[in-house]
Formats: structure tokens, sequence, C-alpha cells
């Protein structure tokens, strides 16, 4: 190895700004490898990037208030378009059945799941291509980016929370007969199970649309037609016979019926079925992050 | 595995990097499908091909070479844009990319807001970015009718002042190493003065700084060493007055200098 013969001796004060030698990889703070295992999350950098997720959550949320007129309005206008949409639609022309609740209460719980989970699903969706611009100039952990996308649409749910309890109150104080159930307390882990199967199936499109770039413009078709196979806009007990089972292997039908279950106190699906949802999810977010890592590894090296 | 000296800030050990080539590379599910068929191999370009370098702390390394010959790329790989094809880089402290400036800035944010985003891109925590706010807006917005602006959304900056406050940013993350790709052509020539005497500066404190260049001027004038890179590999490496003198005459004789 060519050694210099110039190099310039360190001034005064140049040990005090090196940091001190780790105790694992021999000294080095960083070393690059061409290989990582596609299973080592390095948490550990991403927690050192934290003050950047929330700045990430943050800005997301600033510039949409600078953007839009309606501000932070926006966060409520999803669930009510929803509902009044489908309220009018499937309710009053349509004349679907909602388990004998007020159809507007009906619709604004199931809409509420559903968008958490399909807002995950679409904010991951475009991690890639939507930052391709950023990831190619500048390095920090890649994860942080689908973890802020996540708090964000939490955010935006719990949020979206207080209008529920506003229309429920509303309801109930004029006579409406709704009974919650205790499975109302279910709720942290239904929209967690809701959380990781959008977030998982959010990377997993991202990461294939790093090849398939035609991809993008089949998403919002697949999550349309994901929404009609679950009952977010009818309820389960109009289902019958084999179409019933069928739609049992959706793995956001039991999300939204046992959500239903809690909130409304109707609902059909067993709730012993969440255990196959909670599998579904986990195992899509397994997937989707060794994707993701795979990706992230490759996505940079095309000219 | 070559041995790392102690001192060493950079140490690339048998380094290489490849490309795809763009029309290899499966745009849609229906290019993937018929590229199945044919079973075409994918076309790389190897632009760094099994390089060795280690650069000392506190050393400032020059590298040169033709468009193409890898120089960019090594700096991209350094501070992990990119990742390693083959071989490995240790990497000892903390890195500044001077290489995009201000990717990540946001045009509906302030410049302040903005300080903390892209701060916190390039790895530092919130409180040590708001401890050096007064020094980084002071650095990039120094005269008094610009100080008015770091309180605007960054859609009102012109392009030249977008580039002076990712300078001004990248560079008060007091790195150890600072990685400099020709980002120098900030500003007008006042700031560029700026530039360099803050680069001088960190020079002296006995950090460590990787820039590329094709500014010989400014080459013998910065670097202590200068690496020679041609078609992916090390042609010359030492002294700059040695490197530089070999590369100018080398140039004279097949192309005229860029």
């Amino acid at each position: 190895m060519p050694t210099p013969s110039l190099a310039q001796s360190p001034g005064p004060g140049a040990d005090s700004s090196l940091p001190e030698l780790g105790p694992d990889e021999g000294g080095w703070t960083t070393i690059i490898r061409a290989q990582r295992h596609l299973l080592d999350l390095n948490l550990g950098e991403v927690w050192r990037y934290r003050d950047l997720v929330f700045l990430f959550v943050w800005r997301d949320f600033v510039a949409a208030y600078k953007q839009y007129i309606l501000g932070p309005a926006w966060h409520f206008i999803q669930p009510l378009t929803a509902t009044i949409l489908s309220t009018v639609v499937f309710s009053k022309i349509a004349r679907l059945p909602t388990d004998d609740v007020p159809p507007v209460l009906f619709y604004m719980t199931g809409s509420l799941m559903w968008i958490l989970f399909s807002n995950c699903l679409n904010g991951n969706a475009s991690t890639f291509t939507g930052n391709a611009g950023l990831f190619g100039k500048v390095y920090f952990p890649r994860l942080v980016t689908p973890l802020a996308n996540t708090i964000s649409k939490l955010i935006s749910f719990s949020i979206q929370l207080i209008v529920l309890m506003l229309f429920y109150l509303y309801f109930t104080l004029t006579g409406a007969t709704v009974r919650p159930s205790a499975w109302l307390f279910t709720l942290p882990i239904l929209a967690f199970i809701a959380m990781v199967m959008g977030v998982g199936t959010g990377i997993i499109i991202s990461s294939l649309t790093t090849r398939y770039r035609d991809l993008t413009q089949l998403l919002g078709f697949l999550v349309a037609l994901w929404m009609y196979s679950t009952p977010v806009v009818y309820p389960l007990s109009m289902v019958t016979g084999r179409l019933r089972s069928v739609m049992l292997w959706n793995p956001m039908t039991p999300v939204i019926e046992t959500w239903r279950r809690g909130v409304l106190g109707v609902a059909t699906c067993p709730p012993v079925q969440l255990w196959y949802s909670a599998a579904f999810a986990a195992s899509v977010l397994f997937v989707g992050i060794i994707l993701f890592k795979r990706v992230e590894r490759d996505f940079m090296d095309t000219v | 595995m070559t041995k790392i000296p102690v001192d060493a800030a950079i140490a690339c050990s048998r380094l290489s990097k490849s490309f795809v080539v763009h029309h290899q590379v499966y745009g849609s599910v229906k290019l993937a499908a018929v590229n199945a068929l044919r079973r075409r191999p994918r076309e790389l370009i190897e632009v760094l091909k099994s390089l060795d370098l280690t650069v000392h702390r506190g050393e400032t390394v020059a590298l040169i070479g033709r468009n193409g010959s890898g120089k960019s790329t090594l700096l991209s790989l350094i501070a992990r844009v990119y990742r390693p094809t083959h071989g490995t880089i240790s990497v000892h402290g903390s890195v500044a990319p001077l290489l995009e400036l201000g990717a990540g800035f946001h045009p509906d944010l302030t410049g302040y807001e903005n300080i903390e985003l892209y701060g916190s891109i390039l790895g530092m925590g919130v409180r040590r970015i708001r401890e050096r706010m007064e020094d980084i807006v002071a650095f990039a917005f120094d005269a008094p009718d610009l100080a008015a602006k770091a309180d605007t959304p960054l859609r009102n900056y012109s392009e030249g002042m977008k580039m002076r406050l990712g300078f001004s940013i990248a560079i008060h993350t007091d790195p150890d190493i600072l990685l400099v790709d020709e980002v120098l052509a900030v500003g007008d020539e006042a700031f560029q003065a700026k530039c360099f005497r803050r680069i001088e500066e960190i020079q002296r404190s006995g950090r460590t700084i990787v820039f590329v260049s094709h500014d010989m001027p400014v080459v013998r004038r910065a670097a202590s060493r200068t690496v020679w890179l041609d078609a992916g590999t090390i042609r010359m490496d030492g002294p700059t007055e040695d490197v530089v003198e070999a590369y100018i005459s080398s140039s004279d004789r097949n192309h005229p200098i860029e």
C-alpha cells in the first residue's frame, strides 16, 4: 500500500475531537461492508436518528398544514367523506343493512380502522420511488422513512378517533341504542394489527415498485378491491354460505368486525380469528422487512 | 486483508463497486417477463476495481482523475450513499458529506426549520443543532438583509442561497472527516473564499478531508497528498506536486486538460 510522504501532523486538540474507540468493531466507528445480513435491522442506528424520525413526522404535519387551506381539518375530512358517501350510497340508495346500528356510526367505525390500514399501506408504498432523490444523495438509516410515515398515520388515526367519539356521544344522547362491549379494550391491539398489516404490505409494494414501476398504477385498484372484500361498508352478517368462509380468509375481516363488536356491539366474525390476522400481519411485515433490506442495498446501483 | 494503520481515518480494502446498466433493469412486470424468457444476464459496469486506500487522520487528500474514473463514486461509498459490491470501508469518526448540499430541504419550511431537518438528516441531534443554530445562520446569511430571510419559507430562496445554507449546516456538524465533491462553486466569490477559509480552519484543527477536484491550483493549494484515479484503480498516490505533475503531463500527451 502506498504511503503518503506529506501527511500533515494533526494539530493540537485533534484527538479530543475524535470519538472514543468503541469496544467492538475493533475501534472503528463504522464498517461499511458489501453484504449485510437481511435481518440485521441495525435498530441501534435507527435509535441514534430518532430526532430525524420525529422531524419527518413533524415535517409531514407542518408541510400539510402550510400547503392546504384546510390544514389540520384534513384529518377529519377523510373519515367524514367516507362516512357520508357510504351512508348515502350503501344505506340510502342500496339499502344495505347495518346490523340495526345507526348507519353513520356503523360506517364511521368501520372506515376509521380501514383508513388506518390503507393509509399505512399507501403511505409506505412509495418509500423508495418517492424518496429516490433523497436516498441517492445522503445516507441515513432508510427504516427511518417508513417509521416516520407510520407514526404520522397513527397520530392521524388518534385525531379521527375523537371525531368518532363526538358522533358516538351525539347518537347515544339522541336515543340510539348502541351497546359497546368489553372488546372495545382491544382497540390498541386491533389498531396495531391493522397498522402492521398496512406497513408490511406497503413496504412489500414499495420494494417491488423499484423493479416494476407499473405496479403503482395497480395499487389504487388493489386497495379498493381489498376494501370491498372486507366488511367495511356492509356487515359480515349479511354474507352467508361459501362466500362467508371465503371472506373469513381475508385477514382484515376479523380486525374490522372485532372493532365494531367493541364499539357497537355488533359482529358475527368469531374473535378467535384475530389470531389469524395477527399471524398474517406479522408474516407480511417479516417478508416486507427482508425485501426492504434487499432493495435498500441494491436500489441505488442502477445508472 | 491488508493491515490497517492505527492512525487511519478511512481505510478501503479491496473495494469494488459495480452499477447495473440502465437498459438492463427490469422496468416493469412486462419487461421482466420478456427478459426472463430471453435469459439475458445483467450487464454491469465496474466503476471501482479492488481499490486499497488508507487515509490517515489529519490528512487532506485530493482525488483527481478524468471523468468516470470513479472519484465521486468513491466519495459516495465513504458517505454510505452506495454500498460496496465487494470489499470493506472502515471509517473512524463522524463524516460530513459535502456532496449534494441541501438534500431533503423542504420548500414550505422556513430556513430555521430546514436547518433542523437537514442537520438531523446528517445525523446531528436536534439539541446540538439548536446549540449551533446561531453560527449556522450567521455563516450562511452574512449580509444583514439576508438574515431576515432565515424565518421565511425556503421556496423564497435563490438556488445560491439554498446551497449556502446547505454548506453552512454540513460544515457545522463538526465532522471528524469531511468529504467534499466539487460543491465549492457555492455562492459568490466572497462566500467561496469564506468556505475555503473555513475548510482551512478544519484542516488546521487536525480533521481529515477527502475532496474531488479538477482544479489543479486548488489541489496544489489544499492537498498534501493526491490520489490519481484512472478507470477505477489507483494510478498514482503520493505527494501532491509529483502526482499533479504526472497527471498534467499525461493529460497533455493524451487529452487536453479538462
